[in-house]
């Protein structure tokens, strides 16, 4: 294989697919800790007494995990623009507006990471220990200190696993947005591809690079797995 | 109006002809996904060091790999082989929609391969046991006891997996195949209204997932009638008195 494809440089491609790659990072990353936060608030509304809340957020969620990523990336690239536009037309702004293609890609990218994050907390807030809640309330804690220094640090630890399993779910979500013209990874290597007609090394490669950030997430899963429950790991006699 | 009722009734035909297109694909790679994943999960389960290493790396790839990177390097990468143009199978490759297909069936048996091997191994020994005390054959067993216990425990997942079946297909806009959001495509460029379109392609995307999961539900009761005779009088009385 030639290694002289990969250069940095005019004569290579490696300093285009390192920028794609930089995107598809700064893509996942951005769109995976919003939608980690949003996904916490959307569970604390699912969960919540208020029920009307509790409908509309379970609604939004089951439409944003029966969707495609490309129509929900396209709605919000496409969506946005027409919304705003029919909300300045009567303020006497007139003429194309343009929406941010990235951030577009990380509200929608976002979007779709809580909703499937909301059902990763859900499950981890429904599974904390009673005993723990109710001896927090007998120490007089108040609901909110409860909630802060009991229920969350529980259902964060509980909930972790699942969290990096959607973070590599979005990182895979990720290449979807050269649909809106963002040059991320694959559509790199789509680029040098077709100027040097060696496709399949340069898909090879970024098939190895997703594969890699896969193996990670692996890794760290089976670390922490043997890491943080420790505690309720049988001492052996 | 944020939804033209006259452009989505005057292009209906081609919403009608691209979710069509969007089903077949699905159809298409359900199956396909299940010949590819059936064997991975036998393999995953074997006793064999070297069949399960085989299935663990075959998983780790088609979970861990972008749909789209796998439909490129199939629908790009392949042509390059050497020679590949003389073969007969270039009379598969060259299209598209076969590539798609093969493609997204790659990536649904990762996940499905995964989903079959778990519910094989929980199906309860006892009765395997059992059955094979009654003198029943190998294939007899697997027959008459494991399938419909492993299908009870994996339908769960499985109506999860086709939904994302159903997601996945999306990618074929990418080789020029007109799927449902390509009808939008067609659709904005005839009459420049982009957001009709794609809301309607959203309501049909979810008419269908809404489907799949009756089927499944009703699949799954079938499935285990003695489940949802016990639970249901329970539920049914907490409904009447809420």
């Amino acid at each position: 294989m030639d290694w002289s494809l990969f250069a940095i440089g005019a004569t290579g491609w490696g300093d285009e697919l390192l920028r794609g790659f930089g995107l598809t990072v700064l893509l996942g990353l951005t769109a995976a800790a919003t939608g980690t936060a949003l996904g916490l608030l959307a569970a604390l509304c699912e969960l919540a007494r208020f029920r009307a809340a509790a409908w509309l957020v379970a609604g939004g969620n089951l439409v944003l995990r029966s969707l495609p990523e490309l129509l929900v990336i396209f709605l919000m690239y496409y969506g946005a623009a027409f919304a705003l536009q029919a909300l300045l037309s009567p303020l006497g702004v007139d003429g194309l507006i343009e929406v941010s293609a990235f951030w577009a890609a990380v509200i929608a990218l976002a979007l779709i990471h809580a909703a499937y994050a909301s059902q990763v907390f859900r499950g981890a807030l429904t599974s904390i220990p009673a005993g723990q809640v109710e001896a927090a309330h007998s120490l007089g804690m108040t609901r909110s200190k409860t909630f802060l220094r009991i229920k969350l640090p529980i259902a964060v630890r509980l909930a972790l696993p699942g969290l990096a399993n959607l973070l590599l779910t979005t990182l895979k979500n990720t290449p979807f947005v050269s649909a809106i013209g963002l040059q991320d990874l694959i559509r790199a290597a789509g680029d040098a591809g077709q100027n040097t007609k060696y496709y399949f090394q340069f898909y090879m490669a970024s098939l190895v690079v997703y594969l890699v950030i896969a193996g990670g997430a692996l890794a760290f899963q089976v670390y922490y797995e043997g890491r943080v429950f420790r505690h309720l790991r049988r001492v052996p006699a | 109006m944020i939804m033209d009722v006259e452009t989505l009734v005057a292009n209906l035909p081609l919403l009608w002809a691209g979710a069509l297109k969007t089903l077949e694909l699905m159809i298409y790679t359900l199956a396909g996904g299940f010949l590819i994943a059936l064997p991975v999960a036998f393999a995953r389960n074997s006793r064999a060091a070297g069949q399960r290493a085989f299935a663990h790396a075959f998983i780790f790839v088609f979970r861990g790999a972008p749909l789209l990177v796998i439909i490129y390097l199939l629908y790009y990468g392949l042509p390059q082989i050497p020679g590949i143009k003389e073969t007969p199978v270039w009379l598969l490759i060259e299209r598209p929609m076969p590539v798609a297909v093969f493609a997204l069936s790659l990536n649904s048996a990762g996940f499905l391969a995964e989903i079959i091997a778990g519910a094989l191994r929980n199906v309860p020994a006892g009765e395997v046991e059992a059955a094979r005390a009654f003198g029943l054959g190998r294939l007899q067993v697997l027959w008459r006891i494991v399938a419909p216990n492993a299908a009870r425990l994996g339908i769960r997942a499985y109506g999860n997996e086709v939904v994302f079946v159903l997601k996945g297909t999306a990618v074929v806009n990418f080789i020029s195949i007109t799927d449902l959001i390509g009808a939008t495509n067609q659709i904005y460029f005839n009459t420049f209204d982009r957001i009709t379109p794609l809301l309607a392609a959203g309501v049909i995307y979810l008419v269908v997932v809404f489907v799949i999961l009756t089927v499944i539900r009703r699949i799954e009761r079938r499935l285990t009638p003695w489940v949802y005779a016990r639970i249901e009088p329970a539920m049914r009385a907490r409904e009447a008195r809420a």
